[in-house]
C-alpha cells in the first residue's frame, strides 16, 4: 500500500525542475544494511532525476573508496549509516575531513547511538546529548509516538523553499555553538527535549539529569536538528539528527487529513545547499587601474586615485551556468598593509551586471599594499581575493612643478636671458657716437 | 521501526483518548526580598495573563507553586514533562528549566536572583515571557502562559571572536597629511613686480641716452642676433619641456650656427669701425 502511494506521489511530482550542482554530480551513498534502499526511493529518485550519479555502498565494503590515490573520488557523500559503529578502513573522521578539504560535500544522518559520525559532529561544534536520548515532544497531540515529531519549517530561510509544510522528524537534537561557520537550518520545537524515558515515571530522572549533568537539559528551540557547516574552503557538510526524515514513510505520512508533509521538498532543499547548488558565488576576476586609465600599473604613487573592479557570478542550478550577480549590497574592499588603511563599500555598478567598482585615494604612506575582498555571510560561499600592489613615493619629477611662490625667480631668470639678447643686439647693431668735445672756455 | 510504530498506533491513540487533559491548579507566585519580606504575592489567573509584569531586583527571590492535576478526575498527577520556559521575544533567547513535581502533582520552583539558574537566558530591556509546558505520555499536554518577568539586564550572550567578520565592518578612511601651504599669490605678484622694476629704469635710461639699433637688420648682424635669441629660446624650451638628450642635440646645433654667424658679425663690426675711422 505504501509503495503504490509512493508511486502516485512520484507521478504527481514528475515535473521536477532540473537542478545541477556546481561542483560535479558523482555521489557515493553509504547506506547501512539494516536500511533498505527502496525505503528512501523518493529522495534518491529525485536526486537521480536532477542528474546526479548515485553509487551505493555498505559501510563495511572496501570499495569504492572515498579517497583514491590521495584525491577524493566522489564529489558528494551521503551517510545513511546512523547506527553503524565500525566502518571500512578508508572511512574515519580524519579521512572525511580530508575529503571535505578536497571539495567533497557531506550529508550525514545521526542517531541517538554513539558512532564515529557523532564524534565527527562534535568536531564541527555540535554538542550531542548523551547516547540513547532521542528527541521527544508531547506537542501537538497526535497519533504517532512521542519520538516522531512534526516540526514547522521556517517560512523564510535563505536555503529553504518558502512556505514548506511541516516535516516529520525522528532522531537526536544537538546544541549549536556560536561558531559563525554553522548554518542552522531547522531548530527543534520549543516544547521538545531529549529524553530516554518512555513513561511518565521518568520525570524524576529527567529532573535529576538536568540538575546534575554539567551541560544540563537538551530542550527548547535553541536545539538544532538539521544544520549545515561551511568550512573556510567552502566545503559544506550538513548534519541531520535522524535518517527517517528522508524516508518514503515520512514523506507520505499525512499531517492531518489530506495534508502531506514537506519532507520531500525539505530533503531536496537540504541536499541542494549541501551539494553546492544554491547560494554559490565566485569571483570571476578583479582588476585595478588609475582613474582615467584602463590598464593596471605595476605600481601606484601615493595619493593616486585608484579604481578597483570585481566581477562576481552566482551559480544558477536550473541552467547549470554561472551568471553575473549584482545582488550583493554590503561587500567591502580593504586596502591593507599589515592593517587596513582604507575600507570602503564595494558597490555594484548600475548597468553592468556582476561588476562591482569603487574609486578611492591611495594613502600617503608608501609600501606594499593588498586589495583584499573578504566577504563572508552565513549560508553563502565565502569570497576572498587578495591582489598585491606596491605604492611608491613620487619620482623626482612627480612633484608639482610650477609654483606660484616661484614667480619672482622665473621673472628674474627670464629677465636675465632677455636682457642678454637685448644688450647683445644693442652692442652689435648700435652706432657709437663720438663724444662732442667741449670747448674749454677761458 | 516503521512497522513497530504502526502496531503501537491503536494503543497510543486509545491511551490519549481515555486520559484527561492536564491542567494547573492554584498557581501562585510570591516575590520575596533579600531579607525575607514579601514584596508581592498573587494568584495567577489562567484565563487572562496578569497585566503587570513581575519585576525582580538583583537580590529578590521568586517562589512559584502550583499543582498539576487531571482536568476530569481532579487528582494530582506527576507528568513526564514539567518545564518552565523563559523566552525573550526580541532577541529569541530561550531558557528551559525543569520543575520537580511530587507524585501528588505538587510543584515548587524558586528563582533566586542572587544565584540565578543557568537556564535563565540573557535578557535586556524586554520582559521575559514565562510559560509552563506540561507533557505526558498518558494525559493530553498543556501549555500555560504564566506572567512576564523583568529581571536585571544581563551581559549579552558571548559572541564568537570571528562573528564580527560575518557582518559589514566599520568604514576606515585614511587621514591624509594636510596640503603643503603656499604663500598668497598676491605676495608673489608683488615680488615679481619688484624683480621686474629695474627693467623700467633700464629702458628709461636707454631712451634718454638715445640707444638706437640702425644696423640691426643688416645681413651680417641679424643672423647672429637671431641665433643668440634661438639659444635663449632653446633654454626656455628646455626648462619647460625638453629632456637632456634633446637639449644637448639641439643646443650643439644652435651653438655651431651661432659661432659661424658670430664670426661673420664680429668681422663686419670690425670692418665697419675701421671704415669709419
Amino acid at each position: 500500500m505504501l509503495r503504490s502511494l509512493g508511486a502516485l506521489v512520484l507521478l504527481g511530482l514528475a515535473a521536477i525542475s532540473q537542478a545541477k550542482s556546481s561542483s560535479g554530480n558523482s555521489v557515493l551513498v553509504l547506506i547501512q544494511p539494516s536500511l533498505q534502499q527502496s525505503n528512501f526511493s523518493i529522495f534518491f529518485d529525485n536526486l537521480e532525476k536532477q542528474g546526479y550519479d548515485l553509487t551505493f555502498r555498505a559501510p563495511k565494503d572496501e570499495t569504492p573508496r572515498i579517497i583514491q590515490d590521495g584525491i577524493p573520488a566522489y564529489d558528494h557523500l551521503i551517510f545513511f549509516t546512523p547506527d553503524t559503529k565500525s566502518f571500512a578502513q578508508d572511512i574515519t573522521p580524519q579521512t572525511l575531513v580530508e575529503a571535505l578539504g578536497g571539495k567533497t560535500n557531506l550529508l550525514i544522518a545521526l542517531s541517538p547511538k554513539q558512532t564515529p559520525l557523532s564524534s565527527l559532529a562534535a568536531e564541527f561544534s555540535l554538542i550531542l546529548p548523551p547516547p540513547g536520548t532521542p528527541l521527544v515532544s508531547h506537542f501537538p497531540v497526535r497519533d504517532t509516538p512521542a519520538t516522531v515529531i512534526p516540526i514547522d519549517v521556517p517560512a523564510a530561510h535563505a536555503l529553504l523553499t518558502p512556505n514548506t509544510a511541516p516535516v516529520w522528524f525522528s532522531g537526536v537534537p544537538y546544541v549549536l555553538s556560536n561558531s559563525p561557520l554553522l548554518v542552522p537550518i531547522l531548530h527543534a520545537p520549543a516544547e521538545s527535549f531529549a529524553s530516554d524515558s518512555d513513561k511518565d515515571s521518568g520525570a524524576d530522572a529527567l529532573f535529576d539529569a538536568a540538575e546534575k549533568g554539567g551541560e544540563g537539559l537538551w530542550a527548547g528551540s535553541s536545539l538544532g536538528v538539521v544544520s549545515g557547516f561551511q568550512t573556510k574552503d567552502n566545503g559544506r557538510v550538513t548534519f541531520v539528527g535522524g535518517v527517517e526524515l528522508f524516508s518514503d514513510e515520512y514523506a507520505t505520512k499525512e499531517l492531518s487529513k489530506g495534508v502531506l508533509p514537506g519532507n520531500e521538498q525539505f530533503a531536496r532543499d537540504v541536499a541542494a545547499w549541501t551539494f553546492q547548488e544554491k547560494l554559490v558565488l565566485r569571483i570571476d576576476k578583479t582588476s585595478h587601474h588609475r582613474v582615467n586609465e584602463t590598464t593596471p600599473r605595476e605600481h601606484y604613487t601615493i595619493n593616486d586615485r585608484i579604481v578597483f573592479d570585481a566581477h562576481i557570478s552566482h551559480y544558477n542550478p536550473t541552467s547549470d551556468a554561472w551568471e553575473p550577480y549584482s545582488g550583493i549590497k554590503d561587500m567591502q574592499l580593504e586596502f591593507t598593509m599589515l592593517d587596513p588603511h582604507v575600507r570602503t563599500a564595494l558597490l555594484p555598478v548600475a548597468g553592468s551586471p556582476g561588476k562591482y567598482s569603487v574609486t578611492f585615494r591611495a594613502p600617503d604612506r608608501h609600501g606594499v599594499f593588498k586589495f583584499v575582498i573578504d566577504y563572508k555571510r552565513k549560508g553563502w560561499t565565502f569570497l576572498s581575493s587578495s591582489t598585491t600592489v606596491p605604492v611608491i613615493p613620487p619620482r623626482h619629477d612627480g612633484y608639482p612643478r610650477f609654483l606660484s611662490a616661484a614667480w619672482p625667480y622665473y621673472a628674474g631668470a627670464i629677465s636675465t636671458s632677455v636682457g642678454f639678447v637685448l644688450f647683445s643686439a644693442l652692442w652689435l647693431a648700435g652706432e657709437a657716437r663720438d663724444v662732442k668735445k667741449t670747448k674749454k672756455t677761458e | 521501526m516503521g512497522v513497530l510504530s504502526f502496531l503501537l498506533l491503536p494503543l497510543v491513540a486509545a491511551a490519549a483518548v481515555n486520559a484527561g487533559q492536564l491542567t494547573v491548579q492554584s498557581p501562585r507566585f510570591t516575590v520575596l526580598s533579600s531579607d525575607g519580606s514579601q514584596l508581592r504575592s498573587e494568584k495567577i489567573s489562567l484565563s487572562n495573563i496578569s497585566p503587570e509584569p513581575v519585576s525582580l531586583g538583583a537580590s529578590d527571590t521568586l517562589k512559584l507553586t502550583f499543582q498539576v492535576t487531571d482536568k476530569e478526575g481532579g487528582d494530582g498527577v506527576q507528568p513526564h514533562q514539567t518545564f518552565l520556559r523563559f523566552y525573550d521575544e526580541t532577541t529569541g533567547e530561550e531558557g528551559i528549566q525543569p520543575v520537580k513535581v511530587t507524585p501528588a502533582g505538587k510543584a515548587k520552583f524558586d528563582l533566586n536572583m542572587a544565584r540565578p539558574p543557568s537556564s535563565l537566558p540573557p535578557s535586556g530591556e524586554a520582559p521575559l515571557k514565562v510559560s509552563l509546558i506540561l507533557g505526558s505520555y498518558v494525559h493530553k499536554p498543556a501549555k500555560v502562559d504564566l506572567f512576564d518577568l523583568v529581571v536585571p539586564a544581563s551581559l549579552p550572550a558571548p559572541q564568537h571572536p570571528d562573528e564580527h567578520t560575518f557582518h559589514p565592518l566599520p568604514v576606515i578612511s585614511h587621514t591624509f597629511r594636510p596640503e603643503q601651504k603656499v604663500p598668497p599669490r598676491f605676495v608673489s605678484a608683488v615680488s615679481t613686480a619688484a624683480v621686474l622694476a629695474p627693467w623700467v629704469v633700464l629702458l628709461g635710461l636707454w631712451g634718454t641716452v638715445g640707444a638706437g639699433v640702425p644696423r640691426l637688420f643688416s645681413p651680417s648682424i641679424f643672423p647672429f642676433t637671431l641665433s643668440l635669441g634661438v639659444i635663449e629660446a632653446l633654454l626656455l624650451w628646455y626648462w619647460v619641456e625638453l629632456r637632456l638628450g634633446q637639449i644637448l642635440l639641439y643646443g650643439s646645433g644652435a651653438a655651431f650656427l651661432s659661432a659661424v654667424a658670430g664670426k661673420q658679425a664680429l668681422a663686419s663690426i670690425g670692418a665697419h669701425r675701421l671704415s669709419r675711422k
